[in-house]
């Protein structure tokens, strides 16, 4: 065991670059897993973290003033503890010249043991700043409102308005996002509460309850209820609703991570594969001289298992820590994804780790097998492989190649498996690359031309307190708008199923919505409609079939005539002309007007021009662009580019070094025979090249085959449906097999050039 | 296994190791009969190809005989399992080669402390035991240096340091001076018959007589049989000079 | 031993026991000590081809030496004895003989005849190996080199002659 343990340390220190090396990809591979499952948890569960995080309570209740909650846990079985009571009452704030409805909630200046709000950035309240207020973190980028800001409170009467200050962005459980969950949550000190709301009737009492059996909420909601009488309960929301009010569709950026970090693994452990067992070849001198000294083989094995074993455990801890360093800056721009949202869960952290940890095992088990076989004898002799010019070499070798050429292909592959290996490993990298940059130009198609993906129009206009007719006219005066489509929104209820659907009237038959249709056409005449993908599969319907649904009681029968693109609503839309359900007598009140814009007119800019005409009354508002979030993924996809760039060109070091013994020895017969140092040169370099050429060949092939289907397939999760994928941009393209290409040349002559490696004349002898 | 109470340190019956080499068997060593007492230090010799080596790696379980038994201090090993044979080796019998072959990515003293640790020590025992053999052969200096920056000589050095690390019962050398000038071979020939003189069982192969000679017995070996079993007498000053050294004047 | 004392003497006149002594100083173990006698008989030979010159000096308290020097031939002859290149060793021819003549004489198989001399040679290098280490002057030391060498490949030529014979 002491014996074994000096072996590995001799060992590691011999061969710092190595073990670096394999520590470093498993945790490239653990940081990519992790990011993506913390991608993924905070997109599609949001609640769990920050409920951990912020020790939060499972119900939350609106009382009416002064009820006495003190005495719940002894009078209700299963209540742990209380947050609260808060006073809390309803009010406006202005900010960005929009009005918003808002619930001011006070707290003290020391953050409670339950229900604690999560701060993202600035600090909590403080006793001195009576006007600090602390804002939700969905409301607060709603309102484009940071720490350091001001805004502007009214009560709901109007009757008083007290400027405040924003001194932090704080996260909750206690309810879900902006605007999903209206109204937005402010934090104020119970001071100020008082100041803005000085009438004591309209304000509530906030009340949390941990309980200790949290699949028994509604039971214990109900025995609250009973024992505090029905009247003095307002509001009662329980944790699955803020779960399910939280959960989102968009699991894209972490499935997209999810896959990058699989192939990485995969790579991963064939580059692991291809350095252990290079080395079990290098050294099978010293492997079986091990065995002459009294090392049994399953000592051996267990030796370099053990080995790599510890070199996977430090690559997992430092993916851990990388990990958790990366989370906040990646999921900056994720809206309401955070850091505590994204919490990886235990059990996948542990199956991830497991999972690396047993991919670097299992890559480290064949060439360990191997090793052990190294019968002791191989320690007294050690003879480099031959092989014999192939029938191909020598048609070449008679058509006058160059002599370097024909060398250097041949010695590419006199050690088979190897060269299998770094073909693989180093085609999955480029494969995987390949699609990468066609994530990288789809996200430059779909910014380029939203229409694409079904933002035409980037502005979205409610009358609010005006008229239809008064907003009309704004709208049509404005020169910055080029087309006004008024739109109504309807629940409809589609036989069969249980849940409600929406569906759009955008324009009218005559004057469709330019939605972008990706199958079929758009409909122009009543009860013609398009739908997305997702609404169709929902439906189980395809383009160009009937669907019959409910207008509170009156029966449309729709024809789906095209497949649209449209990010909104979930993926999940139908539209149509307006007029069919006028015609049909279902009758829906107009919902917003869509504007699409005069082309080099920004969103921001006709919001800005729509509010100064409106005296602020319109609500007005920016189509949100998928493309904006999308934008973290290309940070993602250029940190997993050069994860997996990383992995490649350990391959080719690798193949590039267990050529190293082989090569010294027909250097020299080379430069005997009368090559000149430029030709040993150029025969070196081809060496890795021919197999860069051949993983490249087929990683970019395989990798522009799959990467249009594949961005559909993931976009079609998105609800985007198919049809955006654009295929990567040959300038890309070309960079990286240049780029590739190019590395593999110089590792082939990379450890030649260290001048103390080279001894020219000694490697001639026995 | 430790005492010497009687028992030779090493004995075969009928050793034979036939290759099965490109559809025709070649045998190696057929019938080898050998004793070695302890604190004996015999050669093999004979010409290449006579299946010295052959004999000597049989006789560490670097390769497994073919038929015959070989017994070492009193113990049947022939039939070991090959991790068996690595135990033995760890503790009872040190190996050196005509390459070295020390253990490329270790330094001189961890590959002497490895051997010393295999043996059983205690870290700090194979500590001692690495500077105490260092200092003998005169390599303390180059202690932390890395294997490959020694010359022949030196690395053979280390090599035998190594082999004395676990305080074999049995040295096996392989043609130790094979690959040295005549100089560090002397001085390898030298540091053997020290150990020698201080009790060790050594079983040396070499082609090189001169090397042989420095043996108690010198064992001939043609064609893989023992054509002869030859004691060194002990001839102490005054010698008789040869006839070579007759000047003709 | 003519042509040693005459080099000898090429340096500078002596006499017989300075030459003793000086051949001891030089060849040290690898010569066998040469006694007095054959030196004085050797001397006298010399003097009497015309090679060395004698003169007795007169001591005062000791009897009077013979103080031998080179003549002009004898200088010649050291010269052309140094010049010309020597003849190479014998070959063993007794043992040669042995080899040859033992199925004849019946007495011994030809194997058990190589390997007693194989045995006698090893012990004789054995013998020749630990003067050579014993040797710390560098002329004793080469001939006692040289002589190793000569056994090796005697030895080489058994291990030929077996070969043959087996």
């Amino acid at each position: 065991m002491r014996a074994m343990a000096r072996w590995i340390r001799a060992d590691l220190r011999a061969s710092t670059a190595r073990a670096v090396v394999v520590a470093a990809m498993a945790a490239g591979v653990v940081t990519a897993l992790l990011l993506s499952a913390g991608l993924l948890q905070g997109a599609t569960n949001p609640w769990q973290g920050l409920f951990t995080a912020t020790k939060g309570a499972q119900v939350w209740l609106h009382l009416s003033p002064s009820t006495d909650v003190r005495k719940l846990p002894s009078q209700v079985a299963g209540i742990q503890a209380i947050a609260g009571p808060y006073p809390a009452t309803a009010a406006t704030v202005a900010a960005g010249g929009q009005r918003t409805r808002v619930e001011l909630r006070a707290m003290g200046p020391r953050l409670p043991p339950i229900g604690r709000p999560l701060l993202v950035s600035g600090r909590w309240l403080a006793a001195g700043s009576l006007t600090g207020v602390v804002l939700e973190a969905t409301f607060a980028q709603a309102i484009h409102a940071d720490a350091g800001g001001t805004l502007v409170l009214d009560n709901v009467d109007g009757t008083a308005r007290v400027r405040v200050r924003v001194v932090g962005i704080a996260q909750t459980a206690d309810q879900g996002f902006y605007p999903d969950q209206t109204p937005g949550l402010i934090w104020v000190l119970p001071g100020l509460l008082r100041q803005v709301e000085p009438n004591a009737g309209h304000t509530e009492e906030v009340v949390g309850l941990r309980i200790a059996n949290p699949a028994a909420a509604s039971l214990v909601v109900q025995q609250v209820v009973t024992q505090l009488g029905s009247s003095s309960v307002g509001t009662v929301s329980t944790w699955q609703q803020v779960q399910q009010s939280m959960a989102r569709r968009d699991p894209l950026l972490g499935l997209l991570l999810a896959l990058f970090g699989l192939m990485a693994l995969g790579a991963a452990v064939l580059a692991i594969v291809n350095v252990t067992s290079g080395r079990v070849l290098l050294q099978t001198a010293d492997l079986g001289m091990l065995q002459t000294l009294g090392f049994t083989p399953v000592q051996v094995m267990t030796m370099l298992t053990a080995e790599h074993a510890l070199l996977a455990g430090c690559g997992i801890a430092a993916g851990l820590l990388a990990a958790r360093l990366l989370m906040p800056a990646l999921l900056g721009g994720v809206p309401g994804v955070s850091a505590a949202a994204a919490t990886v869960p235990g059990g996948w952290a542990a199956v991830i780790v497991a999972g690396c940890f047993g991919a670097v095992l299992l890559a480290t088990a064949a060439p360990a097998w191997q090793a052990g076989r190294v019968r002791p004898i191989a320690a007294v002799r050690a003879v480099p492989p031959r092989g014999h010019l192939s029938r191909i070499a020598s048609i070449a070798m008679a058509a006058r190649t160059p002599p370097a050429l024909v060398l250097g292909a041949r010695s590419a592959f006199v050690r088979r498996l190897p060269a299998a290996l770094t073909i693989c490993g180093l085609a999955i990298p480029i494969m995987m690359i390949t699609i990468g940059l066609g994530f990288w130009s789809t996200l430059d198609e779909v910014q380029r031309h939203p229409a694409d993906i079904g933002l035409a129009a980037r502005v979205t206009v409610s009358p609010g307190p005006l008229t239809t007719a008064q907003t009309v006219r704004l709208i049509h005066a404005d020169t910055q708008v080029h087309r006004a489509y008024t739109c109504v929104l309807a629940e409809a209820l589609v036989p069969g199923e249980t849940t409600t659907i929406t569906t759009l009237g955008m324009g009218t038959s005559r004057q469709p919505y330019p939605f972008h249709v990706v199958q079929g056409r758009l409909y122009h005449a009543p009860e013609q409609a398009v739908a997305t993908a997702a609404l169709l599969s929902t439906l189980r319907i395809k383009v160009g079939q009937f669907v019959r649904m409910w207008f509170g009681g009156v029966p449309v029968t729709f024809h789906i005539v095209g497949r649209i693109i449209d990010p909104q609503y979930g993926g999940q839309l139908l539209a149509y002309g307006r007029d069919t359900l006028a015609d049909e007598g279902a009758a829906a009140p107009i919902g917003f007007y869509s504007l699409v814009l005069r082309p080099g007119v920004s969103p921001r800019a006709a919001v800005a021009a729509l509010m100064r005409a409106s005296g602020r009354r319109l609500d007005v508002a920016e189509v949100p662009d998928p493309a904006d979030q999308l934008g973290i993924v290309r940070g993602a996809v250029a940190a997993l580019i050069a994860v997996l760039a990383v992995i490649g060109l350990t391959s080719l070091l690798t193949t590039s070094l267990l050529g190293y013994r082989d090569q010294l020895r027909d250097v020299s017969v080379l430069r005997a025979m009368g090559l000149t140092p430029l030709q040993v040169r150029a025969a070196l370099m081809t060496r890795t090249t021919v197999l860069a050429l051949i993983a490249v060949g087929i990683g970019t092939i395989v990798g522009r085959v799959f990467s249009v289907p594949l961005i559909s397939a993931v976009s079609r999760l998105y609800g985007l449906g198919a049809g955006i994928g654009s295929p990567p941009s040959a300038w890309a393209l070309a960079a990286a097999v240049g780029l590739a290409v190019g590395a593999a040349a110089v590792t082939g002559i990379l450890p030649f050039r260290t001048p103390g490696r080279l001894p020219a004349v000694t490697i001639l002898g026995p | 296994m430790t005492g010497g109470d009687g028992q030779q340190v090493l004995r075969t019956v009928n050793l034979t190791k036939a290759f099965a080499g490109d559809g025709v068997a070649v045998t190696a060593v057929r019938g080898a009969d050998l004793e070695l007492e302890h604190g004996e230090f015999a050669a093999i010799t004979g010409p290449s190809g006579a299946g010295k080596s052959t004999l000597l790696h049989m006789l560490g379980g670097l390769e497994r005989p073919s038929s015959g038994e070989i017994w070492l201090n009193g113990q049947r090993v022939d039939q070991l399992s090959q991790a068996r044979w690595a135990i033995l080796r760890r503790r009872h019998i040190g190996f050196v080669f005509q390459f070295f072959n020390l253990v490329s990515n270790m330094t001189v003293a961890d590959n002497v402390e490895l051997a010393a640790i295999m043996g059983g020590a205690s870290r700090k025992q194979a500590r001692a035991r690495r500077e105490e053999l260092l200092g003998e052969l005169g390599l303390a200096g180059k202690a932390h240096a890395a294997p490959a920056r020694l010359s022949g000589g030196e690395q053979q050095r280390v090599a035998l340091a190594r082999a004395m690390a676990n305080r074999p019962l049995l040295l096996l050398a392989d043609e130790p001076t094979g690959n040295l000038d005549s100089a560090a071979s002397l001085a390898v020939l030298a540091l053997l018959g020290r150990v020698h003189a201080d009790g060790q069982s050594i079983l040396l192969v070499t082609h090189d007589l001169r090397v042989a000679s420095a043996a108690d017995r010198v064992i001939s070996l043609f064609d893989g049989m023992v054509v002869d079993d030859a004691p060194m007498t002990a001839q102490r000053h005054p010698t008789p000079l040869p006839d070579v050294l007759k000047l003709r004047g | 031993m003519r042509m040693p004392l005459l080099a000898l003497l090429a340096k500078e006149p002596a006499h017989g026991y300075e030459l003793k002594s000086q051949l001891e100083q030089i060849f040290g173990e690898a010569y066998p000590a040469p006694n007095i006698g054959q030196i004085y008989v050797t001397l006298q030979r010399l003097e009497r081809d015309g090679l060395v010159r004698s003169q007795d000096v007169v001591q005062v308290t000791r009897p009077n030496k013979r103080v031998y020097e080179l003549t002009d031939a004898g200088r010649e002859a050291v010269i052309q004895w140094i010049d010309k290149p020597s003849e190479g060793p014998r070959i063993r021819d007794e043992f040669f003989m042995k080899l040859a003549l033992s199925p004849v004489a019946g007495t011994s198989d030809r194997l058990g005849l190589i390997n007693r001399q194989r045995r006698h040679y090893l012990s004789q290098l054995r013998s020749l190996s630990e003067l050579a280490v014993a040797a710390d002057r560098r002329i004793p030391r080469l001939l006692i080199e040289g002589a190793i060498l000569h056994l090796q490949a005697d030895l080489d030529w058994l291990q030929r002659c077996q070969e043959d014979f087996v």
